[in-house]
């Protein structure tokens, strides 16, 4: 043959492989590109004769052509050539699927089915031609048995699926899908295409949950698994419900707001003490050495009636802790009363070294603890409650009038000169005396200053009356926490 | 399959406070909203600026009650996930995480067991421990973010926050979120991003001037909020 001789020549100047080769056409028919793909394998039959993809390519660019005559051609030519190839077989049947003739074409795949079962593309057309023939199943039976033949191929897992596609079978469709994901997880069509299915099946969660899973991994299903366990561990209870829960929380941020405290000043926790003795040591110049009221231990007198003030008055001043929370509230569902009381805590906290520093004085200076000192148990536990009724009060009613902020520390200079911190009570009018002492605060200060210095028991039917009527102030001061709940959220953001 | 949180006819109203120069008035932020939200899906909420969405959330999450209508809470905890607000300038990262998490619901305990979890996802490594006040703004959403990671309530709120952080983080907290949206978690997302919303949502909801302009599937829903978008530009 007059190609065979051109042929022989051409080898000898170094062809490049035929793989190499073959990949110009190939380009062309991968771009549909069929005119060109027929004249670029027209040109390497020249070159490589004896190659069957030559032949057989170069028919299926004809055929796509829609040259059937001239795709006859070829394929007769490479039949008798390569009469065990099984391409002859499928692609004979190709070109008679193409004509219509699906009887023709059946009975070729029936003889490749034979012949060769291990090629991929027998199963292939012989599935193409049974969906031609309207035998649906039959198809999906080639198709599954090409995925058997050639489970590294994606492309016979994609046309089962699509198969189901196209007649609608959309269940099936979603099924195959699934597989080819399974076998082939990057293959993008097995998450749209499936995307496409679950929307036909009226299941748009699912379909949304495919698109993501192609977006960011199907792993991302897995993750969902965990958490879903960590839910039902994370119950939650809101601090609104559980009280527990907000004495945690209140109990935290006052240690949290200590330590940052603590941090940023340079003597840190020593200010605690030297607060209150910078204060006591102000007060007896003033009055002890100045004003010379002092008389004997002012120094005592002084710390006993100064340090249980101060621990009132910061408790007390901090008014518009509910104001200053407002970003906290517009966020999370917390009871306004958090934020008077982290307030409450954290001073009561900075207080308790304090108040074991005037013990230890009280004790040097020459009052030693004796059985009276007891006294100071229901003395601390009214002051606490009463400590936490007012300043709770306040506190919630300052973001209603937000002017009490400017009247809260002038009312707190007020009670102080009426409460006997630089003066014994007894030194005043003895007609006022009684009413001075309606000042629960001027009556405490007695009662400490009593069991320091007198050394005798503080007046403890009093003292039960202001612990009854502080307490009732404090369940109904919780009470209208609880009530004005909704409303505080919408006052700090009017 | 019935809704976990119904609002029927919701109204709110907020004072502007008067002082003795100006007199009281009021500012209707919601005028009537009727929505329902259903177990286990992402419903998206659009609505241009100033159209309530803010308040809405805040209506949702029960942190305030309506002047009018109806807000029905079948026992469901609710969580409104915004970031960076809240949080104590003072404090460190870590001491923020906890309170924030505990605020949340969560035990102390329970939060300190995942404490790591959240350094970890944070990427802030010892700035953990350092005063939020020392942090840059991407470092606060990052703090802020990650503690969500840790948080699950039956209907979470989310507040424009797919779109914050540098690139990597973004991407990040994005994943995440996208994880939480496909598990059986309940979430409402408020979002200027017509891709989030077409891509993320079961439903969406028109918010305009107060009112519930229009429920429906997402696409039909942004494509009726760009046509109010082009209303407003001619």
């Amino acid at each position: 043959m007059e190609n065979n001789s051109n042929n022989s020549q051409l080898n000898k100047t170094e062809l490049p492989s035929p793989e190499q080769a073959f990949e110009w056409p190939r380009q062309a028919m991968c771009e549909q590109n069929w005119s060109e793909a027929t004249q670029r394998w027209a040109v390497l039959r020249k070159a490589y004769p004896n190659h069957p993809a030559t032949w057989f390519q170069g028919a299926i660019a004809h055929i796509e052509a829609g040259d059937l005559q001239q795709a006859e051609v070829l394929l007769n030519h490479a039949s008798q050539h390569f009469p065990k190839h099984p391409n002859s077989l499928i692609h004979f049947a190709t070109l008679n699927m193409r004509k219509q003739e699906w009887s023709t074409a059946d009975d070729l795949l029936q003889q490749a089915r034979e012949e060769h079962p291990d090629n991929v593309q027998t199963w292939m057309r012989s599935a193409k031609c049974a969906e031609g023939l309207k035998n649906i199943e039959q198809a999906g039976e080639y198709y599954q048995k090409a995925c058997q033949v050639a489970p590294d191929n994606q492309g016979p897992y994609i046309q089962y699926a699509e198969l189901a596609m196209r007649n609608e079978q959309w269940e099936q469709a979603s099924e195959r899908w699934e597989i080819l994901r399974d076998h082939f997880p990057k293959n993008s069509a097995g998450y749209h295409r499936a995307a496409e299915a679950e929307y036909k099946l009226n299941q748009p969660k699912e379909a949304r949950k495919l698109i993501l899973a192609q977006q960011y991994g199907s792993d991302i299903f897995e993750e969902n698994k965990h958490e879903q366990k960590h839910a039902e561990k994370n119950k939650i209870s809101s601090p609104h419900t559980n009280v527990k829960q907000l004495l945690e929380l209140v109990w935290s941020k006052a240690n949290f707001n200590l330590q940052a405290e603590v941090h940023r000043n340079y003597l840190s926790y020593a200010w605690w003490i030297l607060e209150p003795l910078l204060h006591m040591v102000i007060y007896y110049i003033v009055f002890g050495l100045l004003l010379n009221r002092g008389g004997e231990n002012y120094p005592v007198f002084l710390l006993t009636g100064l340090i249980p003030w101060m621990w009132f008055t910061k408790a007390i001043s901090s008014s518009n802790s509910i104001l200053a929370g407002q970003h906290i509230m517009l966020q999370v569902a917390v009871p306004s009363i958090y934020f008077p009381l982290v307030m409450l805590l954290q001073t009561t906290i900075k207080q308790l070294p304090v108040f074991i520093l005037l013990i230890g004085f009280v004790w040097l200076q020459g009052y030693p603890p004796e059985a009276h000192w007891w006294g100071l148990v229901p003395v601390l536990i009214v002051q606490a409650i009463l400590t936490i009724a007012l300043a709770c009060v306040v506190a919630a009613i300052t973001p209603f009038i937000r002017d009490l902020c400017y009247l809260v520390p002038t009312g707190l200079t007020f009670t102080m000169f009426l409460s006997g911190i630089f003066y014994d009570y007894k030194s005043i009018g003895a007609e006022w005396q009684d009413l001075f002492l309606i000042n629960p605060m001027a009556f405490l200060l007695k009662c400490y200053r009593e069991i320091f210095i007198d050394g005798i028991m503080p007046d403890l039917t009093t003292l039960a009356g202001w612990a009854i009527g502080s307490t009732i102030s404090c369940l109904l001061i919780i009470f209208a926490y609880q009530r004005l709940r909704y409303v505080y959220p919408r006052i700090v953001m009017e | 399959m019935k809704p976990i949180i119904s609002l029927q006819n919701v109204a709110v109203r907020y004072k502007r406070s008067g002082n003795i120069f100006r007199p009281k008035s009021y500012y209707e932020a919601l005028k009537s909203i009727t929505l329902d939200i259903y177990p286990g899906e992402t419903l998206g909420i659009l609505g241009r600026n100033g159209s309530g969405k803010s308040t809405l959330l805040r209506i949702i999450s029960g942190l305030i009650q309506p002047d009018q209508g109806k807000v029905i809470n079948r026992g469901v905890s609710v969580s409104l996930l915004a970031l960076q607000a809240g949080f104590d300038p003072n404090l460190n990262g870590r001491d923020n995480a906890i309170l924030s998490a505990m605020l949340q619901g969560h035990s102390r305990q329970k939060v300190q067991t995942r404490l790591d979890e959240i350094q970890e996802y944070s990427e802030l490594g010892d700035f953990f421990f350092e005063p939020v006040r020392t942090y840059s703004a991407g470092m606060r959403t990052r703090l802020g973010f990650s503690i969500t990671t840790i948080i699950s309530p039956d209907v979470l709120l989310v507040d424009e926050v797919l779109s914050v952080g540098d690139k990597h983080f973004k991407e990040k907290a994005e994943r995440t979120m996208v994880a939480k949206i496909q598990s059986q978690q309940t979430v409402v997302l408020v979002s200027h991003s017509h891709h989030q919303i077409a891509r993320l949502c079961d439903r969406a909801v028109l918010i305009d001037d107060g009112i519930s302009f229009a429920v429906g599937k997402p696409k039909d829903i942004l494509s009726l909020y760009e046509e109010q978008l082009k209303l407003d530009e001619v």
